[in-house]
């Protein structure tokens, strides 16, 4: 009984959630203009899309906002985790992590207003740099709060043994620290690509001189009813994450097999 | 350690390969035209196959870039850094642009076609003998109703938005100048008065308004009305048109006692440097055919004259987005009012909204 109850429970969950997406994806192959009525099937909207190329520039965009943020982001993140663990005193180390913290929690409108103030002061112009600049400022923190518990947990000794048998700072650093940290990176990278990709309140201040990434113009366009190739974008970008999450999900399983193989053949 | 720079080089491989297809994507374009012309216009107020004919006839390419409101496109221009070669502003921010040293004055000799606009639509207030600009599109602010309603209940005034039957049913556009403008048509008063009595009394009448108003939106109006959420609507004709092609029910009415009559006119900034281009694209709009085809596109009423004769049947035979000229008579066009007046209707208006919240 009980586990009919919880499933039951599940799946209303999911309905409940995925509902809205799958409405939105329907929409995308309307016949008609607008989400009042499905009037039929349609791939019209698609067509539009792939011969727009300013929308097509406004993804790539986006797209090249989020890899290039989130990786330097990563780098720096990283080195700010390492400085961080390295700190002998423990309330300097407590200090640092508070600011961090702070940046993490302080509301988007006023990161992006205090970017908006900064730049226009400098007279940086808005655009590209300053998209990119801001992303990646809002994107380290994450990095380090993922990487920094990994490293709080690594037994030091490790390091100690590595130069105990001969490897230099340099090497230790590369054999031993970075595989250890590889797992809580990759997922600090992650973390800042999905904030990147999908930020809109930071963007929507320091966008400007014709630059844009896809949520500011969803915005732009929801003041006048979004036109169905948001839609038709909606529909290929669920797509193309369905199928990621699959690979991952094959990659993991695979990976998971070998592994035990692997074993067997020790033992 | 190996692992990760490879990481980070697929990362930086495909930054490089997205970057090569946005600057590919934009580029044949760059090639077609020897010199490019840069437009600065409302979102989704040209025909995009125009543009397209247009880099075709005259070679040039076409850089079109959108604003949302004259203040915007206002600062912007004033601004600088920017290079615009077309704007189309509204009537009264082209007198405001013109006080402000902003706009480039017309060399009639290089412009043909002007005769093809209607008589009614040149020589403006705001732009007498229009040395600054030539008509793009105009229209009216006028009531968008359901034709189900009762027939007692049909306005033909504006005064009939007042019938307590409206209780909680009107919709507003949220403009300070259109809303007040409104109220002191009603009144008998001008668009443009700068009598604080007259203005007093404006104010007083919306405040009677106010329990018949559902919500005062913007460019919510036109989904709004579409889909039937409120029987009455006050809003601009171009609006109105839009929502009649998605709703059968709804009409349009521009009240005889009189109502706003706005322009978008196609004017050059200062700031253009493809001057020979702008005059270009100038006349290539005053070309009947293609003033139709755009007006076709976009569903407003255009000025010229000679296009008439190539526009939707549909559009053409609709009293309400082309007048009669008896009507015309009794349109009046906003004019710029100084700053003091501009706050002060923006703060009555502002007034009367916190009322009917």
């Amino acid at each position: 009984m009980n586990k009919i109850i919880s499933r039951v429970y599940l799946i209303f969950l999911l309905v409940i959630l995925y509902l809205p997406i799958f409405y939105l994806i329907l929409f995308a192959f309307n016949e008609g203009d607008n989400m009042g009525a499905f009037q039929g099937f349609s791939l019209g909207h698609f067509r539009d899309l792939f011969s727009d190329t300013r929308m097509i520039s406004i993804v790539i965009n986006t797209m090249l906002i989020a890899i290039l943020s989130s990786l330097i982001a990563t780098i720096i993140g990283l080195f700010g985790a390492l400085f961080i663990d390295r700190l002998k005193s423990k309330r300097a180390a407590n200090i640092y992590l508070s600011l961090n913290d702070v940046l993490l929690v302080s509301p988007d409108v006023i990161i992006g207003s205090s970017f908006l103030i900064l730049f226009t002061v400098l007279g940086f112009s808005l655009g590209f740099m300053s998209v990119l600049l801001s992303h990646i400022a809002f994107s380290i923190p994450i990095v380090v709060l993922m990487i920094l518990p990994r490293l709080q947990e690594m037994n030091k000794s490790m390091i100690d043994a590595a130069q105990d048998l001969g490897a230099t700072r340099i090497q230790a650093f590369n054999k031993v620290v970075l595989p250890f940290l590889l797992p809580s990176i990759l997922t600090g990278f992650f973390m800042a690509f999905t904030y990147s990709l999908d930020d809109f309140a930071v963007t929507f201040f320091v966008t400007g001189n014709g630059f844009e990434t896809l949520s500011v113009e969803v915005y732009s366009q929801a003041r006048q009813g979004v036109n169905l190739e948001i839609n038709a974008l909606s529909a290929l970008i669920f797509g193309f994450s369905l199928i990621m999450i699959i690979i991952y999900y094959l990659l993991t399983v695979r990976n998971k097999k070998s592994v035990r193989v692997g074993k067997g053949r020790i033992i | 350690m190996k692992k990760i720079l490879i990481y980070i080089a697929i990362l930086l491989g495909i930054s490089g390969g997205l970057f090569y297809i946005d600057k590919k994507i934009n580029e044949p374009a760059k090639i077609k035209g020897n010199k490019s012309l840069i437009i600065y216009n409302w979102g989704d107020y040209l025909d995009p196959k125009l543009i397209k004919k247009f880099e075709h006839e005259y070679n040039y390419k076409v850089v079109y870039e959108t604003f949302d409101s004259n203040e915007a496109m206002f600062s912007k221009v004033k601004q600088g850094g920017t290079s615009y070669d077309i704007a189309i502003p509204s009537d009264y921010m082209i007198q405001k642009m013109k006080s402000e040293h902003l706009l480039k004055k017309l060399d009639k000799k290089k412009i043909t076609g002007l005769s093809n606009i209607g008589e009614s639509f040149l020589n403006k207030s705001f732009d007498k003998n229009n040395q600054y600009s030539v008509p793009y599109f105009w229209g009216t602010l006028g009531i968008v109703y359901d034709k189900r309603l009762p027939a007692q209940d049909i306005p033909d005034d504006w005064r009939d938005l007042w019938n307590p039957d409206f209780k909680k049913k009107i919709l507003l556009v949220d403009s300070a100048r259109d809303i007040m403008g409104m109220s002191l048509i009603d009144l008998g008063f001008s668009v443009n008065t700068k009598n604080d009595q007259e203005l007093e009394d404006a104010k007083k009448n919306l405040d009677e308004l106010a329990p018949n108003v559902k919500a005062i939106v913007a460019d919510e109006i036109k989904m709004y009305m579409a889909d039937n959420e409120a029987p009455i609507a006050v809003t601009w004709s171009g609006e109105a048109s839009e929502i009649m092609n998605q709703n059968n029910y709804m009409n349009y009415i521009v009240p005889d006692k009189g109502s706003n009559m706005w322009f978008d006119n196609i004017v050059i900034p200062k700031t253009s440097k493809n001057t020979k281009g702008a005059y270009d694209f100038i006349n290539f709009m005053l070309k009947p055919k293609n003033a139709a085809q755009n007006a076709n596109y976009i569903g407003y009423a255009t000025p010229n004259n000679q296009a008439k004769k190539y526009i939707n049947k549909k559009q053409i035979d609709n009293p309400e987005l082309y007048p009669s000229e008896d009507k015309l008579q009794h349109l009046q066009v906003y004019k710029e009012l100084n700053q003091e007046y501009i706050e002060k209707y923006n703060d009555l208006f502002l007034e009367f909204k916190m009322i009917s919240k």
